[in-house]
């Protein structure tokens, strides 16, 4: 029998979220393993375009779910919306990306439904006739195996770990619009705010050099600063404990919650590398780590793993370049 | 009002980590320490200022674990927290969201609370769905990663600020009685105070053994952990702090990313 896979589509201001590809790619590598339709879900206001145009883009069918006045993604409705689809018609595969608001409703949802649950998927594969999915656990440090079993499966994906895929699209799929009509007042939009790290110097920056808990106290952060003075184009980063701690601004922040980072250099220090960091870092070129601990997490994704205690190197290091370029790079 | 927060005990994070022979599970070794769920403090730490707010609250604690989950209960009655409930599960392995969620869920029904708070995730396995599972079995609403929370005078509502992709913000007014998994940073969690510790010490806790509930979970099933795989080719840098440093600074210029 041919089993169904359901990705929800997100969208900000008429432009899908490019994370769709991402979740394609999951979706591929799961009819690799057995046959699977695909159907796109859209739920907005003035969403006619934007369907249209997903279908053609990707050649998959898109059911529009239309929720007149729906200014902004509200849990508590997304929640309603879709458990009635899913009740309505079986789904085997319920895919969200691993964002604020997939991580939102997906639990919510599968209890709605009577379905599993796992987020933050990084993998999916075939283990023991088993489709499996993985992972993060502890902070990075492990990752978990999932089997698939006969329930449904509601998954978030974590962003980044699918090499997007952009489907052959000889034929677009067909779009099949609905309104919602329910009312919502358990829960009401009320505004918004913007993010404190939209136009900072870290969207900009050619090299970022980011700070974590492994500098210990806030007086170290000047050496973070230190560090990425080195650089032309540079900007000094953080990890979020180290702003919640409120060493740092949050405007500094690198990661999911804070500024998603692609420069050409990044120098992670004193920073395990939850998800959530790393997550927003992956795309940038080439990667430094420093950290006491072999195993932390940062070393998985840095280019350059080094076991040190992040002040300590930092000084020495500032020091050395200092020496080695009033000398003209002599001897270094 | 009456608050619920749900708290979890776990591995300290700057733990080892070992896996068990088996490969099913994390193994605790003499050295592993366990603490309160770093995430749930918060929680607690925002439940106490509502308390602050409004006086004639109440808040209770509850906990889904083994019998040394009991110490993360006493810190939270340390900090303030009124009574604890400790749901015991002596299982070593992995427990799902989903079953600690129906216990909590069971347990909370008809009791009356108008609000329950819990982390936006366990430090320990990251699920972040135990609150969202909560709210949907209780069928009332649910705000996750939640940065501010103003609770209306009469009590009917609160206003919510959930923080949204690169720290942007969406703002809400949620209906009560709802769930809420609270953000880092929202507020700085306080310590125990001596004098609520030494209480908290003597003061009994409700036991509740899990085996009173159902104990079926879905369908998704954990197979085995491992160690997880390196994205990048990295090279790990070898001799001494110094002999790193040169290293370093030569590969940079190598790349022509340092002049």
């Amino acid at each position: 029998m041919i089993k169904k896979i359901a990705i929800i589509a997100e969208h900000d201001q008429g432009k899908v979220n490019p994370i769709i590809y991402e979740l394609l790619a999951m979706a591929k590598k799961i009819q690799g393993m057995e046959e699977c339709h695909i159907t796109l879900f859209v739920i907005g206001d003035k969403i006619d375009r934007l369907s249209r145009r997903l279908s053609h883009d990707t050649g998959h069918d898109v059911r529009a779910v239309s929720v007149p006045g729906l200014l902004a993604y509200n849990g508590s409705l997304y929640k309603k919306i879709l458990s009635t689809q899913f009740s309505q018609s079986h789904f085997d595969y319920i895919c969200a990306p691993h964002s604020t608001s997939g991580m939102d409703y997906a639990p919510a949802l599968s209890v709605g439904i009577c379905a599993s649950c796992v987020t933050g998927v990084e993998d999916v594969f075939v283990e023991d006739g088993k489709i499996c999915f993985a992972r993060s656990m502890f902070g990075g440090k492990l990752s978990a195996i999932f089997g698939k079993g006969e329930a449904p499966l509601v998954l978030t994906m974590q962003p980044g770990s699918f090499k997007p895929f952009f489907p052959d699209t000889a034929k677009p799929g067909a779009v099949t619009p609905m309104v919602y009509e329910g009312n919502e007042n358990q829960m009401i939009f009320t505004g918004a705010k913007a993010s404190p790290c939209k136009g900072s110097e870290l969207d900009k920056a050619e090299v970022i050099v980011s700070g974590g808990r492994g500098i210990g106290e806030e007086e170290n952060y000047k050496y973070i600063e230190m560090m990425a003075g080195l650089f032309p184009r540079s900007a000094p980063g953080a990890s979020r404990p180290i702003c919640d701690y409120g060493w740092v601004k949050y405007s500094r922040q690198v990661g999911m919650t804070g500024a998603v980072a692609s420069p050409k250099l990044y120098i992670a220090c004193g920073i395990s590398g939850a998800s959530q960091h790393l997550g927003g870092i992956m795309g940038s070129r080439f990667i430094v780590a420093i950290n006491t601990d072999p195993d932390a997490p940062v070393f998985l994704v840095a280019d350059v793993c080094i076991v040190e205690d992040a002040v300590e190197f930092i000084r020495l290091f500032v020091e050395n370049v200092k020496k080695g370029r009033a000398s003209g790079w002599d001897g270094v | 009002m009456k608050i619920l927060v749900c708290v979890k005990h776990v591995m300290d994070s700057e733990s080892k980590i070992r896996i068990n022979d088996s490969g099913t599970w994390v193994e605790h070794l003499s050295s592993t320490r366990f603490e309160m769920n770093p995430f749930d403090a918060y929680a607690i730490e925002e439940a106490l200022r509502i308390k602050e707010r409004f006086s004639e609250s109440c808040i209770h604690v509850i906990t889904v674990g083994r019998d040394d989950a009991q110490e993360t209960l006493r810190r939270a009655l340390g900090m303030g927290a009124d009574e604890g409930i400790h749901i015991v599960d002596n299982r070593t392995g992995y427990r799902p969201p989903s079953l600690a969620a129906s216990w909590i869920a069971s347990w909370a029904k008809n009791k009356g609370y108008g609000l329950i708070l819990t982390g936006i995730m366990s430090s320990d396995e990251m699920n972040a769905q135990t609150g969202p599972m909560i709210a949907e079995m209780l069928s009332i609403p649910f705000c996750s990663a939640v940065i501010s929370e103003k609770i209306s005078d009469d009590k009917k509502m609160v206003s919510v600020e959930r923080e949204t992709e690169g720290g942007a913000r969406d703002m809400f007014d949620i209906e009560l009685p709802s769930v809420l998994t609270i953000q880092t940073g929202i507020n700085l969690p306080r310590y125990p105070a001596l004098s609520k510790v030494l209480r908290a010490k003597k003061k009994e806790l409700e036991i509740i053994d899990s085996s009173v509930f159902d104990k079926n979970a879905t369908g998704v099933a954990l197979q085995r952990i491992r160690c997880p795989e390196k994205k990048r080719k990295g090279i790990f840098l070898d001799g001494t702090r110094q002999e790193k440093v040169d290293q370093l600074i030569d590969i940079l210029k190598k790349k022509a990313l340092l002049q």
